[in-house]
């Protein structure tokens, strides 16, 4: 528990430094993205006061649409307007590139989400190949009661939990479904980072 | 990946391996289906490119569905030779058998992580032997702690006697381990006090297929895939043993297969099943026998049983009573059932049995199990309704959820089944387990059954049950490698409490850390009645290692040396050495080979795995895994047994082994009791020659004329403890088992590997949405499960009368003790489970849910009915994983898309 702590306690003194002289900036770099992912996993109430990066990403935070950092490298693209989402009713995107593996979904679940964005914290965005053997997900979101999911896969089953940010739920996969960052400008959603690594790359910002 | 290991910090990127890394297959560690892999190795800063021809894979990325692809978890860096190397463990994309193109499941996928390296949660690996002194366990030399447990073994086998000393191993950590283990226990120790990792006595896991002659593991997993009607009883295979589930019933379910799953939970599996028009008989625990009864017996009814086959491969009255030489008295199945119990005078003997046992009647069956008697007729129908004057072609798997439910009473139901659909001796028409553990077991030595101080009635001695031995207090020596004993055995407080008090409170407690004054306290321990404990294992265990153990010895595992194991068709190939073992960890083999060079008996001197390997291959002779044919094979051709191995690859040989001497070709075996192969064909296989072993279960089945016994399986030898278990009051069915992402008690992943810790962080219970609306319960609250009733069985008895292993018996002659047990649990509530019925991870050592389960022996074989038991449940608050969204999940295993 200490190193935990610990952890926290390094987050977010970088958090609360990189993110001044290095995230809003063009040339973030891959250590500030590292922290917002762990950010976004180990962040609590007392982080979240703390920082003034794009706190709308973040379980419970407070202040959703307050701040618009770029996130490490990874372009900022908008993908869907908030007036426009209806509840469970999925938008298909692709991002970081318009390669090979970038196919990702957009939903407003209707229920709060860890990451998810919106008033009622609940849009949140995924990678929909699985990141098991990179069978497709398109059209497999689901509710079912207070649960959202993604799966199972047509090809091994696995079965996403979309509140806890792509967690398997049931199935194969070697890690979560990789979850996309989002940004609430006005009525303007953006995908700002990503993740978890996509089902086939070796990295997820390619070479030009 | 972050430090703390509770949250997996997902990455954005993986390193590839370079063209040149070195390749070496291997195949997982975990469960019984043993997917190839291969490890692909390279010196640390000389990373592949995604081009193809910048990589080991020989593919560009991003690569394209089930193509090579490395996820960040696949990686890891070890020690190869003393240098720091990269790893990346995936499955084999080559594969053309078992995970075929590269298939993994969620445990194996991961099995890079469990290479020791001290960046990681692996970090406390143990690296030194152990000796406690002052109650605290001490880094010592091999040298001394391997004199100090052979000095006291010497002693407590000279001063109490042999079965004082008591050995629990694992039956499966690699052919070498175990054949080094069982010689030392078995041959030289020669203690009837010894048994494996899951029983608590060295009998069949397996008593009905054992007398039936059925072999458990039979079929290969085309088998599987070929039947038009499989039967799976007591699993989830989508669940336990995955890849059987993807690449062998989910094709065959696409064809359309017709699948019974029989068993209390909705799982992955079965909900896919039940999506292509499959079966799920949702039954109470320990109801079993009486619906596979009752299938049998509306297959009689209305005639459908396999005429041709019955005639041709039952015992009839005269086969049941006769026997190779010694008569069937002699054979395990009298030495079970002398009183006619189960043997029956033929088919037609058993037909009327059946017929006349009113409990096996559809109605009354399915009333008890909790199901639909139209589903009875269903399956039925399906097992062997002809169609067209054909049968259906029926297979039957099993699994511990069944056989662990009523050991002797299912096992006995399930083969006559089998026997009646004709299941057992043909492609797509096979009968077995589908398996847990993977098969590296082979014996060094027999059990001293003659010296079991455990009799049961008429002059028939029984295996010793070795909790019981312990808790009468007749252990002095407790030798434990490679499991927890005490969490994973039934009614756990019991047994924590005697070893707590034989070990810990006794007052000859070491307090110097001279050789011989430890010495001299042990013994001084074992001779008070207290008792000692030597500990093999890879971690420290708690509580077998870290509170009881006197003695602890780092061990070395996959990994770390070369070893040999088959899969769940026998499948025999090598697991290559990957990385330097951590510290002086040593493989058992060279562990108990010191030990047993100091207490002066001799063959313990082998130099490396292989040599152990070798000597142990004609111990393999006429077992289901024999391996011996490609030791000869391999020193005609001026190999080793583990080189000969190596070149199949993951592809690896199906035991048992045979070898023409003429053509020089090794051959595998496909399936057991194999009806359709020819004598041409066995003669092709050079079965007739040299040191070939022709054994009849290659062509006939395992029993004493090579037909099947039919047996009968009352109901009345069980029903005592099923009535007497079953939920009083306010109580609940409580029952457990494997859950997919976790291998057992979770020492590589629910404990060590990140994302698993973060999905599992805390043992679960399953529970209905009406038994958890009635007791105020929702997903995510902390529950006690809980009895105040837990049967055990608490003395070493000899029985006289026909009725004395009768837990009514017992219960009434004073021998049944009523214990409590509780474990604490994260609720989740879900339809996966039956109402009635609660289920919980059977292995998690922190909450052991075993502690509510009834310890009290199968009356006929010697084995836990794990399966079985009833608690209580309370909310006792709000866990941290209600109202967040890092941990765990309550999404329900149960969820299919929509079509």
């Amino acid at each position: 528990m200490s190193e935990l702590n610990k952890l926290k306690t390094e987050i977010k003194e970088s958090v609360i430094h990189e993110q001044k002289d290095e995230c809003e900036t063009a040339e973030s770099h891959n250590s500030c993205m590292m922290n917002r992912r762990e950010f976004m996993l180990f962040g609590s109430a007392a982080i979240v006061s703390a920082s003034t990066i794009s706190l709308s990403l973040l379980p419970g935070g407070a202040h959703a649409g307050e701040a618009k950092a770029q996130v490490a490298g990874y372009p900022r693209l908008k993908i869907a307007k908030l007036s426009e989402l209806k509840d469970n009713k999925v938008v298909d995107f692709q991002y970081p590139d318009k390669k090979k593996g970038s196919q990702c979904t957009l939903v407003k679940m209707g229920v709060e989400a860890g990451g998810g964005i919106g008033d009622k914290k609940d849009i949140v965005a995924f990678s929909t190949l699985c990141t098991h053997q990179g069978g497709p997900l398109m059209g497999t979101y689901q509710a079912t009661d207070e649960h959202r999911t993604l799966g199972p896969c047509p090809l091994h089953l696995s079965l996403y939990d979309l509140r806890r940010h792509g967690i398997v739920a049931s199935g194969q996969a070697y890690q979560s479904i990789p979850q996309v960052l989002l940004e609430v400008d006005g009525d303007d959603i953006y995908a700002v980072g990503m993740m978890g690594l996509l089902f086939g790359r070796h990295k997820n910002l390619l070479d030009a | 990946m972050s430090k703390d290991n509770s949250i997996y910090t997902p990455q954005d990127s993986s390193p590839l391996p370079p063209k040149d890394a070195e390749v070496i297959t291997t195949a997982c560690d975990y469960c019984i289906v043993a997917c190839g892999y291969k490890a692909y190795r390279w010196p640390v800063g000389k990373d592949g490119g995604p081009k193809a021809a910048d990589n080991a894979f020989g593919v560009d990325f991003p690569t394209n569905l089930l193509q090579a692809w490395v996820a960040p978890t696949q990686h890891n860096t070890v020690m190869h030779n003393g240098k720091k190397h990269n790893i990346v463990v995936i499955p084999d994309k080559d594969a053309t058998v078992i995970n075929k193109g590269g298939d993994s499941s969620i445990r194996g996928g991961l099995l890079a992580q469990k290479l020791y390296n001290p960046d990681t949660a692996t970090a406390d690996r143990l690296q030194k032997p152990l000796v406690r002194v002052n109650g605290e366990l001490q880094p010592t030399s091999w040298e001394d702690a391997l004199d100090i447990a052979a000095a006291v073994a010497k002693h407590v086998i000279k001063k109490h006697g042999a079965n004082a000393y008591s050995a629990k191993q694992y039956s499966y950590q690699f052919v070498e381990n175990t054949y080094a283990l069982s010689k030392f226990f078995k041959r030289h120790i020669n203690t009837a006090a010894y048994t494996f990792h899951d029983t608590p006595s060295d009998v069949t896991s397996t008593p009905g297929f054992r007398d039936a002659g059925y072999d458990n593991f039979g079929p290969s997993y085309d088998d599987w895939a070929n039947a038009d009607t499989l039967m799976v009883c007591g699993t989830d295979p989508y669940e336990t043993k995955t890849i059987l589930f993807t690449q062998y019933l989910m094709p065959a379910l696409a064809k359309g297969q017709k699948v019974i799953m029989l068993n209390p939970r909705e799982t992955a599996g079965v909900a896919h099943t039940k999506k292509y028009g499959g079966l799920h008989l949702q039954i109470f625990p320990g109801t079993d026998t009486l619906v596979v009864g009752a299938i049998t017996r509306v297959i009689l009814e209305n005639g459908w049983e396999d005429k041709k086959w019955v005639e041709k491969w039952v015992n009839n009255k005269w086969g049941s009573s006769s026997g190779f030489g010694q008569g069937t008295r002699n054979t395990p199945w009298q030495w079970r059932s002398t009183w006619g119990k189960f043997q029956t005078k033929g088919f037609e003997d058993y037909k009327k049995w059946l017929l006349s046992q009113d409990e096996y009647k559809a109605e009354n069956a399915a009333k008890v199990a909790g199901i639909d008697a139209a589903d009875i007729k269903k399956a039925a129908e399906w097992m062997a309704k002809p169609k067209d004057g054909k049968h259906p072609k029926t297979s039957i798997g099993i699994e511990k959820g069944f056989y662990w439910s009523n050991n002797t009473g299912n096992t006995n139901a399930i083969s006559s089944l089998a026997t009646t659909v004709g299941a057992g001796g043909r492609p797509g028409q096979m009968v077995g387990r589908f398996g847990g553990h993977q098969r590296g077991g082979t014996g060094g030595g027999s059990y001293p059954r003659a010296k079991s101080p455990e009799k049961v009635p008429g002059r028939r001695k029984r295996a010793l049950d070795t909790d019981r031995w312990l808790v009468s207090g007749h252990t002095r020596l407790a030798h434990v490698v490679g499991t927890t004993w005490i969490q994973s055995m039934t009614g756990t407080g019991g047994l924590h409490k005697k070893f707590h008090e034989l070990v810990v409170a006794n007052p000859n407690q070491v307090k110097s850390k001279n050789k011989d004054d430890i010495i001299k306290t042990l013994k001084a321990r074992a001779d008070s009645g207290g008792m000692v404990v030597i500990n093999h294992d890879i971690y420290l265990r708690d509580p077998i290692g870290a509170k009881f153990a006197d003695i602890v010895f780092p061990a070395a595992t996959w990994g770390e040396e070369d070893f040999i194991r088959a899969n769940g068709e026998r499948r025999l190939r090598l697991y290559q050495k990957l990385a330097d073992a951590p510290g002086e960890a040593k493989p058992d083999w060279w562990i108990i080979g010191q030990m047993a060079t100091r207490m002066g008996f001799d063959g313990f001197d082998w130099k490396n795995s292989n040599e152990v390997a070798e000597e142990s291959s004609r111990f393999s002779r006429g077992n289901r895994k024999a391996y011996h044919m490609i030791k000869i094979a391999a020193h005609i051709e001026g190999k080793t047994l583990h080189e000969k191995l190596r070149e199949y690859g993951t592809e690896g040989i199906q035991g048992p082994t045979t070898y023409n001497y003429k053509t020089g070709k090794l051959y595998g075996c496909k399936r057991l009791h194999n009806t359709e192969m020819t004598q041409e064909k066995c003669k092709d296989r050079g079965q007739n020659q040299g040191a070939n072993m022709a054994n009849k279960k290659m062509t006939h089945f395992n029993s004493q004329t090579g037909r099947i016994n039919i047996q009968k399986h009352p109901w009345g030898l069980y029903s005592d403890i099923w009535e007497f278990v079953s939920p009083k009051d306010d109580e609940l069915w409580h029952t457990n088992g494997r859950i997919n992402e976790i291998w057992q008690t979770g020492f590589d992943d629910r404990q060590r590997r990140s994302y698993i810790k973060q999905r599992w962080p805390y043992q679960f219970v399953e529970i209905h949405p009406e038994d958890a609306k009635k007791r105020g319960i929702e997903s995510g609250d902390k529950v006690l499960v809980y009895s105040d009733r837990v049967p055990v069985h608490k003395d070493t008895i000899h029985g006289v009368g026909g009725k004395d292993f009768q837990f009514s018996e017992l219960k009434k002659k004073g021998h049944i003790e009523l214990i409590k047990g509780a474990f604490e649990a994260v609720a989740l509530v879900t339809t996966v489970i039956k109402q009635g019925v609660l289920f919980s991870d059977a292995l998690n050592t922190e909450q052991p849910s075993n502690a509510v389960q009834a310890r009290v022996v199968d009356n006929i074989s010697g084995n836990y009915n794990y399966k079985l038991g009833s608690a209580k449940i309370k909310k006792i608050g709000e866990s941290e994983y209600k109202n967040e969204f890092k941990h765990m999940s309550f999404v329900p295993r149960n969820i299919v898309t929509k079509t």
